[in-house]
């Protein structure tokens, strides 16, 4: 992405909006973060900007939150002026939902921590490497205790020994690098911790559903865009004599989309607002990944279905890339594979709704 | 320094389509933007406030309820306070009653010693309300304005935007200044902070029940 772009978000004061004054944010609710996150898809419809958006609030709030004082000191005001990025690194090669079955390690030795492994499938690569910043990272300490047994600590990736990036083409999100990078022997100072030793896994999920509520508002910012063009061409374009926005088979997908993406914001702003409600100890951690978990489950689907019948109107047209809708199209669909599978959002769904002892894969 | 902005919320006209069968203009869906003229003249308001050192905008417009955002707007751009003059009483109003329902919005709020306006709004494009509401309010008016160049609590000097060129014209204070973009304008865009801190700036909406009352002492 060019720096250019990252700068102009700082201007506007968008980077880390959540984040404490003291540390140069805003100290905004997650809801107002939520409110811009739609806005910027709407702009931006291939979801590039908003991802950028989305994993620096996310994990820039739990850098916030549970690093430590000289790391946030460190990091957080850098991002926040768009000099450097904060990404997030947890997806192996063969390593997404399950994230018991990591092969990354990090291991303490004297007053510095040594990781080795590697992360693969990870937004913002190229830019942390190009402008600095890194990835806030999850790494087995203890492999024996599973998800018990994890790290979460910042990685820096410009000009650290031993990184070595790799990089794929998304079909998508096209302004934004998508890759990976193998970790050998890579020493991190303690502080980079990010809260305590073995806790990693726990962490990581606040984060983890903070950027879930906002990927839903952007993929109902993407569908609002997408069917705003819908509207304006099924007024102009005719067939048989007349616009095709008269016909029925038009319509009816017009009214279906446009309650889905509305109740779609709904649950979105609700689930952000229960996050804020626990951040203010007025809602259970519970509470926050069945609302959350809902959003995410259908925000990707209902999205991508209804900039999927507006490139449908659009006839040939539509499937061109001179069609503003296909960016959309392709960006939203990452987000049923993103910040946790459309699958897994359904576990969690349902572990709230059955109990502990319905966990799937125990 | 006292400083007040009148301001108006348009439909954005690059928005504006025209119905090819009765020509008029198709209004539905069309968002509406702060006029941009006024968007320059209110960027104009705040830097002359930030250059004496003191002093308070108050922003104001007439229109319906929905002109709310316009006026968020100015307050995200540095305005201190906002009036948004509102009644069905006033739907329809010209040039001439719009600009009588300003002079008596200012004369309420008190003494003063600049108004801008945007020379024009971009719907409309009449350029009539400022001059209108400078014989309202019974003092000089100076239009075509690009640059406010030096301002003091007494007089300030200004560029006038004439078809040659710009004449350089010195003016005492109270005044009202109609304010024309240079081509090169890039309208700001406030950043988050000034859009948060515009929910906590005063906000008051009058409505004709005090026009009433006002006028039975004014006229």
């Amino acid at each position: 992405m060019p720096k250019d772009i990252i700068k102009a978000l700082a201007k506007f004061e968008l980077l880390g909006m959540v984040i404490d004054p003291e540390y140069d944010g805003l100290g905004t609710d997650v809801v107002t973060a939520g409110i811009a996150a739609e806005e910027l898809a709407r702009a931006d419809p291939s979801c590039s900007i908003p991802v950028l958006f989305l994993v620096g609030t996310s994990w820039g709030h739990v850098l916030e939150r549970y690093g430590t004082e000289d790391a946030k000191k460190e990091i957080l005001p850098k991002a926040i002026k768009g000099e450097q990025i904060i990404g997030i690194a947890t997806t192996e090669s063969d390593i997404g939902s399950d994230l018991g079955s990591m092969k990354t390690k990090i291991s303490k030795k004297g007053d510095k921590y040594v990781i080795n492994g590697e992360k693969m499938y990870i937004s913002g690569v190229a830019e942390a490497i190009a402008y600095g910043g890194g990835h806030v990272t999850l790494a087995k300490m203890t492999p024996d205790k599973g998800t018990r047994g994890m790290c979460l600590f910042y990685l820096p990736l410009k000009d650290t020994p031993g990184i070595t990036p790799t990089y794929v083409e998304d079909i998508g999100r096209e302004a934004i690098s998508c890759g990976g990078f193998d970790i050998k022997n890579v020493e991190i100072p303690e502080h980079y911790l990010i809260g305590e030793e073995n806790k990693g896994f726990y962490i990581v999920h606040e984060g983890y559903e903070l950027a879930r509520g906002l990927i839903a508002l952007v993929c109902a910012g993407a569908a609002s865009k997408a069917l705003e063009n819908g509207i304006a061409y099924i007024k102009e374009r005719k067939a048989f004599g007349r616009p095709i926005g008269k016909y029925e088979g038009i319509q009816f997908k017009l009214a279906e989309n446009y309650v889905r993406i509305q109740a779609l914001r709904e649950l979105a702003y609700k689930a952000l607002w229960t996050y804020d409600q626990e951040l203010q100890g007025r809602a259970s951690r519970f509470e926050v990944s069945m609302a959350i978990a809902m959003a995410k489950s259908v925000a990707p689907i209902w999205a991508f279905e209804a900039i999927n019948d507006v490139m449908q109107w659009q006839g040939a047209f539509g499937y061109t890339k001179e069609c503003e809708d296909q960016k959309a199209w392709r960006g939203v669909r990452s987000f049923t594979l993103a910040e946790g599978s459309s699958e897994i959002m359904k576990l969690i769904i349902a572990r709230e709704l059955l109990g502990k002892d319905f966990l799937a894969y125990r | 320094m006292k400083l007040i902005a009148c301001i108006k919320q348009v439909p954005d006209t690059a928005e504006v389509k025209v119905d090819p069968k009765t020509h008029t203009l198709i209004r539905d869906g069309v968002p509406s933007i702060l006029n941009p003229y006024d968007q320059f003249a209110i960027e104009e308001c705040v830097r002359i406030k930030e250059e004496i050192g003191e002093g308070s905008i108050s922003v104001i417009t007439m229109g319906p309820p929905q002109a709310r955002s316009a006026l968020m707007r100015c307050l995200a751009l540095g305005a201190d306070e906002a009036i948004l003059i509102s009644d069905k009483a006033f739907a329809g109003s010209d040039t001439w009653a719009t600009a009588y329902t300003l002079s008596l919005a200012i004369k309420k709020i008190g003494s003063f010693d600049i108004v801008f306006c945007g020379q024009q709004a971009i719907d409309g494009d009449t350029a009539q309300v400022g001059p209108e509401l400078a014989q309202q309010l019974g003092i000089p008016q100076v239009t075509y304005i690009e640059k406010i160049e030096i301002c003091n609590k007494h007089k300030l000097t200004i560029h006038k935007q004439t078809e040659d060129g710009y004449q350089i014209l010195e003016a005492k204070l109270p005044v009202l200044l109609a304010l024309l973009p240079p081509t090169s304008f890039q309208p700001e865009h406030p950043p988050m902070s000034s859009i948060l801190k515009a929910k906590k700036k005063p906000f008051n909406v009058w409505d004709a029940k005090l026009w009433e009352a006002m006028n039975q002492n004014l006229v």
